[in-house]
């Protein structure tokens, strides 16, 4: 526990971090960020004007969708796909200088939310091209944002955890997460299935980008999206101290 | 005022083969009873530290000798609270800069002065201390233009001087140095004794890995010998 304490003393390291990483990985590129919002962009528009004619779908309602769909996908399995790897990749500070490990995941997530803000322009450019309103609706989306961040902060850190032990978790994610675009509504909304729109509400991923994209299109969450959202919040929080109390000291050992 | 003090400290490490990293045999394992578990879920321990006390104070400049293995970068990690004991007790008090692993900390693709701020803040300095010793660790490294290059391009002497200007420049209280410090060429070996017997000098504490006996004889002036991860001080001239 003393080791978050002092994760929240670190903030200037975990920002400096994510940006001097997003800076890093772009070094020797001209566009440099600018290519995940080219890359957004071209796949939406692709998919998007393709399967509306396919699944004879407006393009108005159907394209903006798509977009916020992918860019929030984008942003949750990127984070959940690099959590795997979280400490093994952070190796060389881990083992070399006494740093609270919660700085991690907090790096991790604040780096994901700049690559989301690069993309998320995206969004409002379709919507507002394709004539698609933006109501005041939208603002909600900032505290669903958060929400589905601080879900997504434990989740990172306790599949670090794990997958900082167990190496088979790395593969075992990268295999699942195709998987679970195609069972959760990434390119659809959850009202469009005719009969199995309460199953899908068993996925978790479901609230995660259905409490954004709610508000994003123009209507509040339903409530139990956000209910879930705060059971996953304390449940979660939960089990991953417990563990994270347990094991941290062991996670230098592991890397 | 710097204070390291370990009483009775046992640092064991468990080391995880492919088999026991996997999921798959600790799932075979639940599933088989014992039948394949020796095969299937053995993780061996080392005991790398075995009851270690000592205790350290401002001025001492300690050399670790001893075999490869022995124990001693277990050792400086342990004493960089990097490690945690299984039992005993460590007290450290006072700033830790460390010098363990060449390349620790820094990203090769950023340039040698973009490494600078990243190390500096990782070592807990803020902007306006890293941008005022810019200067100072320039003049100790002597990379010049190199350090517009990103550090992917240096050969392991130069990042040796860049991580040592950098480490040394956060005036901590406590050194801790690995061998690595053995890459760096004449010039530099003497460059940085000046800087390591100024700092000496200035309060703090000094422990340095070496299979050299003539530098452990240069720069300290107490030895702890491990041998098979229990410590024992030897005297200076006996090395």
């Amino acid at each position: 526990m003393a080791d978050i304490a002092q994760a929240f003393q670190c903030t200037r390291i975990i920002v400096f971090m994510a940006f001097s990483d997003v800076k890093a990985r772009y070094k020797r590129s001209v566009l440099g960020p600018l290519w995940l919002t080219l890359g957004t962009a071209g796949g939406s528009a692709g998919l998007g004007f393709i399967w509306s004619e396919l699944f004879h779908v407006d393009a108005t309602t159907f394209v903006p969708t798509l977009t916020a769909g992918l860019i929030l996908w984008q942003f949750i399995s990127g984070i959940i796909t690099e959590s795997t790897v979280l400490f093994s990749r952070q190796a060389s500070i881990i083992r070399n200088l006494n740093l609270p490990l919660a700085i991690h995941p907090a790096q991790l997530l604040l780096r994901h939310l700049i690559n989301l803000a690069h993309n998320a322009p995206v969004f409002f450019i379709v919507a507002l091209g394709l004539g698609h309103p933006i109501t005041l609706t939208a603002w909600l989306a900032l505290p669903g944002l958060i929400l589905l961040a601080l879900n997504l902060l434990w989740l990172a850190l306790f599949i670090g955890l794990v997958g900082a032990r167990f190496r088979d978790i790395e593969y075992l994610t990268t295999m699942v997460m195709p998987l679970l675009m195609l069972v959760s509504p990434v390119f659809y909304r959850p009202n469009y299935l005719p009969f199995s729109e309460h199953i899908i509400w068993f996925n978790p991923f479901s609230h995660f980008i259905e409490i954004v994209r709610y508000p994003l299109l123009g209507s509040p969450p339903p409530i139990f999206v956000v209910e879930t959202h705060l059971v996953m919040l304390v449940v979660g929080w939960g089990v991953t101290l417990w563990l994270f109390n347990r094991q941290h000291h062991r996670v230098a050992f592991w890397v | 005022m710097a204070i390291l003090k370990f009483d009775k400290v046992t640092v064991q490490y468990p080391i995880y083969n492919s088999r026991s990293m996997s999921l798959r045999n600790q799932l075979v394992r639940i599933s088989t009873g014992g039948r394949i578990e020796s095969e299937a879920g053995h993780i061996q321990v080392v005991t790398a530290l075995n009851e270690v006390s000592f205790g350290l104070k401002d001025g001492d400049s300690v050399g670790l000798i001893g075999h490869n293995g022995a124990g001693k970068s277990t050792l400086l990690r342990t004493m960089a609270g990097v490690y945690h004991p299984i039992s005993g007790s460590v007290v450290r008090q006072g700033r830790v800069a460390t010098v363990l692993e060449l390349g620790a900390g820094m990203d090769p693709e950023l340039s040698g002065y973009e490494n600078i701020i990243r190390m500096g803040i990782l070592m807990g300095l803020s902007m306006a201390e890293i941008l005022s010793k810019t200067k100072e660790i320039e003049d100790f490294t002597q990379l010049g233009d190199f350090l517009q290059l990103p550090v992917r391009t240096y050969s392991s002497g130069m990042a040796t001087r860049l991580m040592f200007a950098v480490a040394t420049s956060t005036a901590p209280d406590i050194l801790l140095v690995d061998e690595v410090f053995g890459t760096g060429d004449a010039e530099f070996q003497v460059k940085a004794k000046e800087r390591m017997e100024a700092l000496i000098k200035s309060v703090g504490i000094f422990v340095f890995a070496s299979h050299n006996h003539e530098l452990v004889r240069q720069y300290c002036n107490r030895v702890f010998r491990l041998e098979h991860g229990c410590l024992l001080e030897v005297d200076i001239n006996a090395i």
